[in-house]
């Protein structure tokens, strides 16, 4: 018998890369992969408010998750793992909803309630955010209220179907993904996290004035997000001199990207799409300046404007370009805003131990919660469907640590919240990120600006 | 006209070529103590990529919280890892080595795999910190001809590497015997070599160079986390067996042709964007079809 252990090593070895690419492609920032088709969408016709969601099928259980005096939210966000850091948006919100409780909670329908958050970690695996949100809010939906900040695009994707269909509000999904304007969802709303073409618009029109003729070399994920960066960007350059030289794209959840850099780079492109996410977005830039790539302008994800990932990137993020809709907590300008002074006082009461203030995603979460009290005062009545109908004709602005000048604007034409972008641009020396310009309007644009297919994913 | 700044194709070959032997390096490394470790037990430890990564950690503790000079950092690190290697050898390994099945122990390093990742995370990543930043060991920018310094550097650590190696291997009683243990445990036995104790020298070499490998590999990044070698010990092993999974000079082969042919890749072949992973694996299927031992493996040729 002539048989070698090399040989019998292979099956193992295949396997073991399978559950590598496995696991790793729960990391990923967005990875909306399944498609649905949900039963509700909107039909004036029926008993709905002015939002236009049909609540007519929806199980009688309006006014479940609310015990005496106290509302309960259910959310679930990594907590452990590489992706950890995700969960200091809890911590700011949950610092606002303490200071609320403190001072005797929201007042809905003339009745003071206390806001109650219930979350579990799923280290950013979808099949755990959906066990874990069947724990908390039970297969009927009595258990809790409203789901909350639920973190990841896949994550959102993989709960929205059964909340809908138990007429259960997923408010506030975090991420900027455009499927949360598909109308075959109508529980979900998004955050205050503009989603993603609108970025990719917003650099296109910023090199429509600055560099009439880029050459733009593109990097972008490998999934529903990256190509939201990049149509959205091809379609906004229709009918300018600015043209795409090359879009290389990277594995999901992968941080090797030197290969691309130095591809794109010899595409003698003057302007860089950093489309990459996570650790991948500061080892483009340093790789940038490796190649040498001499160029007139960056832009990064909006994913990728945190203080730490920024801080990575160092002399190397230099003036580089991104968007935002939140007021950076570093940024001198607004040391003495009013809501700033506040988030502070606030965060150094009732934010734990732990907290960063200066993390600009502490400062998101908190804006998310300022944003879940207005529409709960604002509602009618303390019932799910008021609530929700309440958050899809909401219409105002500066709450929170929201940019002056940034709508909370929705309507039954308008599936998105937050679509209004301030331009910034990093200063490495000084580590923050400065205001370009002022705040551009695409207030009820989103869905003209994003291709189809993204929207309905 | 339009590419009037672009790179000219053969500078974007080299280029490319030069990136892959950067990343080929790492790849060689890892498959090296994979190779070691191979070799001296029979094993394939699953656990190589994350004990590197745990390695990595302690490269940084020191060099960050100590305050050391990297360099010096990355010995300290190579001599705990030295002694973690032989500790885990004696305490996790050995139990379960005599047991009938070689399973045992296999499953015994993917629960490693698991285990150390957590750890790791756990001692090293505060709440908050999404990434760390290793010191750079080279200087940054190029050496001539558009060749990183760094690249070069890691070109050099790896000669250093397996120059000690087969110093140690080739021209040591210790090596003798380490070879013996790995040729035919059951006459080295009898010729009164303790295999026991080679087997944990074989871990205790093995985890250096995953720590050398894996401190390197987080210097080429702006910043790293506990995902750090999952995607190089894919690609380590890729590396591994189309090397030959007893053969130290086709780990480094095998490495290099690796990283290379990913770089290439991805610069040639748009139809793989993404999924650049296959050209690997397309290699070894088709090494393994015209030489089932790898490129420099040995046949083993067993008598019944």
């Amino acid at each position: 018998m002539h048989r070698t252990r090399t040989l019998r090593a292979v099956p193992l070895l295949l396997a073991f890369a399978l559950l590598v690419a496995a696991c790793g492609g729960g990391r990923s920032d967005d990875n909306a992969d399944s498609k649905d088709n949900g039963s509700k969408t909107s039909d004036s016709t029926d008993s709905s408010g002015g939002s236009g969601v049909d609540t007519s099928d929806c199980p009688d259980n309006d006014t479940a998750g609310i015990d005496g005096d106290t509302i309960t939210l259910a959310s679930s966000f990594p907590q452990s793992g590489l992706t950890s850091a995700f969960a200091q948006i809890s911590k700011g919100y949950k610092a606002y909803f303490a200071k609320l409780n403190q001072a005797g909670g929201v007042e809905v329908d003339g009745k003071k309630y206390k806001i109650e958050v219930v979350d579990k970690d799923d280290e950013y695996n979808a099949s755990k955010t959906v066990q874990n949100i069947n724990e908390e809010v039970g297969t009927d939906g009595d258990k809790a209220f409203a789901v909350f900040n639920v973190v990841g695009t896949a994550n959102n994707v993989a709960i929205r179907e059964s909340l809908d269909e138990s007429c259960v509000p997923n408010l506030f999904a975090a991420t900027g993904s455009p499927a949360w304007g598909n109308p075959d969802f109508p529980w979900l709303v998004g955050s205050t996290l503009a989603p993603y073409t609108l970025e990719a618009v917003a650099y296109a029109n910023y090199l429509k004035d600055e560099q009439p003729d880029a050459k733009v070399a593109m990097l972008v994920q490998d999934d529903d997000f990256g190509k939201a960066y990049e149509e959205g960007f091809k379609d906004a350059i229709k009918g300018t001199k600015i043209t795409v030289t090359k879009v290389a794209t990277y594995p999901t959840g992968s941080n090797e990207v030197a290969s691309q850099v130095t591809s794109l780079a010899a595409t003698g492109a003057d302007a860089f799409f950093d489309g990459a996410t996570l650790l991948a977005c500061p080892n483009a830039l340093e790789e940038a300046t490796s190649s040498n790539w001499e160029r007139t302008s960056t832009f990064v994800s909006g994913t990728c404007i945190s203080k730490t990932l920024m801080g990575l990137a160092g002399q190397n993020a230099d003036g580089v370009l991104a968007t935002t809709n939140i007021k950076d907590p570093l940024n001198p300008a607004f040391k003495d805003d009013a809501a700033m002074k506040e988030y502070r006082a606030t965060l150094a009461e009732f934010g734990d131990d732990k907290v960063d203030p200066d993390n600009g995603i502490v400062a998101y979460g908190y804006t998310q919660a300022a944003l879940l009290q207005y529409v709960l005062e604002q509602s009618p009545k303390l019932t799910r469907s008021s609530v929700l109908d309440t958050l899809r004709t909401i219409d105002t602005k500066g709450l929170g640590l929201l940019i002056d000048g940034v709508d909370a604007k929705m309507s039954a034409d308008d599936p998105y919240l937050a679509e209004n972008l301030q331009l910034i641009q990093y200063d490495a020396g000084n580590k923050y990120f400065t205001n370009v310009g002022d705040v551009i309007d695409f207030e009820g644009k989103t869905a003209d600006l994003t291709p189809k297919d993204l929207i309905d994913s | 006209m339009m590419i009037f700044a672009a790179t000219s194709g053969a500078q974007l070959f080299f280029d490319q070529v030069m990136n892959g032997v950067g990343t080929g390096v790492i790849y060689a490394s890892v498959a090296l103590s994979l190779v070691l470790i191979y070799r001296t037990t029979g094993l394939l430890n699953f656990a190589q990529g994350e004990l590197a990564l745990f390695s990595t950690f302690i490269t940084y503790w020191f060099a960050h919280e100590q305050g050391l000079p990297i360099v010096a950092a990355l010995l300290a690190s190579v001599a705990v890892s030295f002694v973690g290697g032989a500790l885990i050898e004696r305490v996790l390994i050995r139990p379960v080595e005599g047991a009938s099945s070689p399973l045992n122990v296999v499953i015994v390093t993917l629960g490693l795999f698991l285990a150390v990742n957590a750890l790791a995370s756990l001692i090293f990543i505060k709440p908050g910190q999404e990434a760390l930043q290793m010191p750079r060991i080279f200087p940054t920018g190029d050496l001539a001809l558009g060749i990183r310094t760094s690249t070069v550097g890691f070109a050099a650590v790896l000669v250093i590497e397996c120059l000690l190696l087969y110093l140690l291997l080739q021209k040591t009683k210790l090596g003798l015997a380490l070879r013996a243990v790995a040729s035919n445990p059951e006459s080295a036995k009898l010729v009164g070599i303790n295999t026991g104790t080679m087997l944990m020298v074989g871990w205790a070499l093995a985890a250096p160079i995953g720590a050398v490998a894996g401190s390197l590999a987080a210097t080429r990044q702006s910043g790293f986390d506990a995902s750090l070698m999952q995607q190089v010990l894919v690609y380590a092993f890729a590396a591994a067996a189309l090397g030959g999974f007893d053969s130290p000079l086709g780990a480094v082969v095998g490495g290099l042709i690796v990283g290379i042919a990913d770089s290439l890749t991805i610069q040639y072949v748009d139809a793989l964007d993404g999924i650049e992973l296959v050209v690997p694996f397309v290699l070894i299927l088709v090494v393994l079809l015209v030489r089932p031992n790898g490129l420099f493996g040995r046949t083993i040729v067993e008598r019944v």
